[in-house]
């Protein structure tokens, strides 16, 4: 059982905050600037306007030559080329000053008009794109236009929209600069309470969530989760040890029980009745012996602490004597067991008696369930980094939907009922294996039925 | 006469236990308690102990090592309620001889008592050829033979003769078969030890002569002189 991988990517919690704050930011920065352009823009076109209003009334109060000579006089001052001029007659022809076009499309009203197209001239000191433009009588009944270019409009404008450009990348290249250091913290913890939920998932109850000092939300949630461990620890080990005072409690009984039942088979005349019945009770007291001390061996395997007895073992001598061990029971079930084995295979790290006996029960289950004419096999691989052992037979299999419950307590496949066995023996080999940290996998055959796999760690070679 | 001492607090199962022991024709002395269990096995005279790994005042496990620091061989049969395999191994390597654990047949501790008592006689030890009736074993050469004519056994088929041999006369039950000549200690299923002393009857006993392998119904088997 593995736990939810956790994301890489976006989908952490500090990649979308920081995206969601990405977002604001540059909405905010955004509107920020909306705001200044717009306010920026309409406060300089209203300075604009206002000074060409003060020129125009300027202006308005001189006549004839006096007029010719303030507009020249003005244009002196203006050096940015930012204003200019034009007198024409009553029919628009030119009088004086740069502008010798009448602008088209300016209104004769004396009221300001900006103007897309300002002034149709080669000359570079008049403004050529948008501009502000009013055309008024004057005294002497000529019409005179001013223009002003609100080109410094344009310039602000330009101004504003590089701020926006460079604000909006500066956030966003340190805010993924940010956002790649900030997910990574967080996800190393995940990793490392991942790492331990892990440890727990397979059976150590005693490990707990790794909790920094930070006392954030991950140490938060990690405490609590502790807590909860604590309890269900607390809990287990309370129903561990009724169930070990109840099994305690039951050995003085079952042997006396046993020893007494015997005494009364010894005491009958032999051939008699009685002893027969009683050899009978014999028979099931000892089952029930049987299955009991398998339930202790059970209870004892699950203690995950028992691995005084691993050694580093080569698993070739061991199988070799398990084939030897269960080949009478094979021939005499007319099933064929066969070993087979790579020349060489890495050591393991193991108990090797309980490596005999996991395996003993997987080949004896093979081997019962096998009809006449079948075949066993035996087998061990080495991969590159793990050792398979494996147990194939040609009897019915194993249907997948049971291949989980074949390893709880007692249970045995529906049509294998007549077969004798403890159906205890499953139970053993999958606390045995747990014990291991081996995995144990079953499927189908290529002999059609059913497949055990165990597959080992290696030892890691020192030296 | 063979005197066995028993050490054993609950009162029902030393009853058994000392009955069991004298329908095999055994002197059996049964105290309840660690304390004096301890100076009677020093004091004693005894042939074997069955101890009881849990005991009030004084513990199986110190008797044993009491006992062997003292210098004091005296085969001791442990029994015990405690079975798994730390504590197995814990209880030979203070020096018990044998253990057994609860829940426990009768007959299983009398054939172990039997066994322990047989392996502390001299005799066999020293001896190079084990015989019964006219099957021999060859402890040197590792031959055997029926009759005049050779047997050609397995390397397992051998250690099971050679435990049978060395006990011939006595039940050996199927869980000291499987601890002694192979050597593990779980339940491999009785049919299992059962098909095995099938080859090796075979092969010692053909058919048309007298068997010597005898099944103990319930219990386990015997190799004997034909009655």
């Amino acid at each position: 059982m593995s736990l939810l991988n956790p994301s890489k990517g976006w989908r952490s919690s500090s990649s979308r905050l920081l995206a969601l704050y990405s977002f604001l930011f540059v909405a905010w920065s955004g509107i920020l600037l909306g705001v200044l352009y717009w306010e920026v823009t309409s406060y300089l076109g209203n300075l604009a306007r206002h000074s060409l209003m003060q020129r125009q009334h300027l202006f308005a109060r001189f006549e004839g030559d006096q007029l010719v000579d303030a507009l020249a006089t003005s244009m002196t001052f203006d050096m940015r080329a930012v204003d200019a001029y034009g007198l024409f007659d009553e029919n628009q022809k030119p009088l004086y000053g740069p502008i010798h076009r009448f602008p088209a499309g300016l209104p004769m009203d004396g009221q300001i008009h900006e103007l897309a197209t300002c002034v149709d001239s080669d000359d570079p000191n008049l403004p050529r794109d948008s501009c502000d433009a009013v055309a008024a009588p004057t005294r002497d009944g000529r019409w005179l236009v001013l223009v002003r270019d609100n080109g410094s409009l344009f310039a602000v404008t330009t101004l504003i929209l590089h701020a926006l450009f460079w604000g909006i990348s500066l956030t966003i290249i340190p805010g993924a600069a940010g956002w790649h250091l900030l997910r990574r913290r967080p996800l190393r913890r995940i990793r490392s309470i991942q790492a331990s939920a892990e440890a727990i998932v397979a059976g150590d109850l005693a490990g707990r969530l790794p909790v920094s000092n930070r006392r954030d939300e991950l140490d938060m949630l990690a405490v609590i989760v502790n807590a909860m461990l604590d309890r269900i620890e607390k809990l287990m080990n309370e129903v561990k040890g009724v169930c070990d005072n109840i099994a305690h409690d039951l050995r003085t009984p079952l042997t006396r029980l046993r020893a007494q039942l015997y005494r009364i088979q010894q005491q009958s005349p032999e051939d008699s009745q009685q002893a027969t019945q009683m050899g009978q009770v014999i028979a099931e007291a000892d089952t029930l012996m049987a299955r009991f001390r398998g339930l202790l061996r059970i209870s004892e395997l699950e203690d995950h602490q028992r691995r005084s007895g691993f050694v580093q073992l080569d698993p070739r001598p061991l199988l070799q004597e398990l084939h030897d061990f269960y080949l009478p029971l094979a021939e005499e079930g007319g099933v064929s067991l066969h070993l087979q084995m790579d020349p060489e295979l890495p050591q393991l790290i193991g108990d090797r008696a309980l490596l005999f006996e996991a395996l003993a029960n997987l080949l004896s289950n093979s081997i019962k369930f096998t009809p006449p004419g079948g075949k066993v096999i035996l087998g061990a691989f080495a991969d590159y980094d793990s050792t398979r052992i494996e147990v194939q037979d040609s009897g019915p299999g194993i249907p997948s939907e049971e291949r989980e419950a074949v390893f709880q307590r007692f249970y045995r496949c529906e049509d294998g009922a007549q077969k004798s066995g403890f159906g205890l023996g499953l139970s053993i080999v999958a606390a045995i294996v747990n014990l291991h940290g081996f995995k144990l996998q079953i499927g189908t055959s290529p002999n059609g039925g059913a497949s055990l796999i165990l597959e080992c760690r290696q030892a890691i070679e020192l030296g | 006469m063979t005197r066995i001492l028993t050490i054993e607090d609950d009162a029902v199962t030393a009853k058994e236990i000392v009955a069991e022991l004298s329908s095999h024709g055994l002197d059996v002395d049964w105290v309840d308690n660690g304390r004096e269990g301890l100076v009677r096995a020093v004091s004693g005279g005894y042939d074997l102990i069955t101890l009881d790994r849990m005991l009030p005042e004084v513990d199986g496990l110190a008797i044993v090592t009491t006992l062997r620091a003292l210098g004091i061989a005296t085969p001791i049969l442990m029994i015990s309620a405690l079975s798994d395999v730390d504590e197995r191994v814990r209880g030979l390597r203070a020096g018990g001889d044998d253990y057994l654990s609860k829940p426990f047949a009768s007959d299983e501790m009398a054939a172990r008592v039997e066994v322990l008592l047989r392996r502390r006689n001299p005799v066999t030890e020293s001896e190079t050829v084990l015989r019964v009736s006219d099957l021999e074993l060859n402890l040197i050469s590792r031959e055997a033979s029926r009759g005049e004519q050779p047997l050609n056994l397995l390397p397992t088929e051998y250690k099971l003769l050679e435990f049978m041999m060395r006990n011939s006369g006595q039940i050996i039950t199927r869980m000291m078969i499987f601890e002694e000549v192979w050597g593990y200690h779980f339940d491999p299923g009785t049919n299992l030890i059962d098909v095995h002393i099938g080859r090796l009857r075979k092969k010692i006993d053909p058919p048309g002569v007298t068997p010597l392998i005898r099944t103990v119904r319930g219990s386990g088997y015997v190799i004997a002189e034909p009655l």
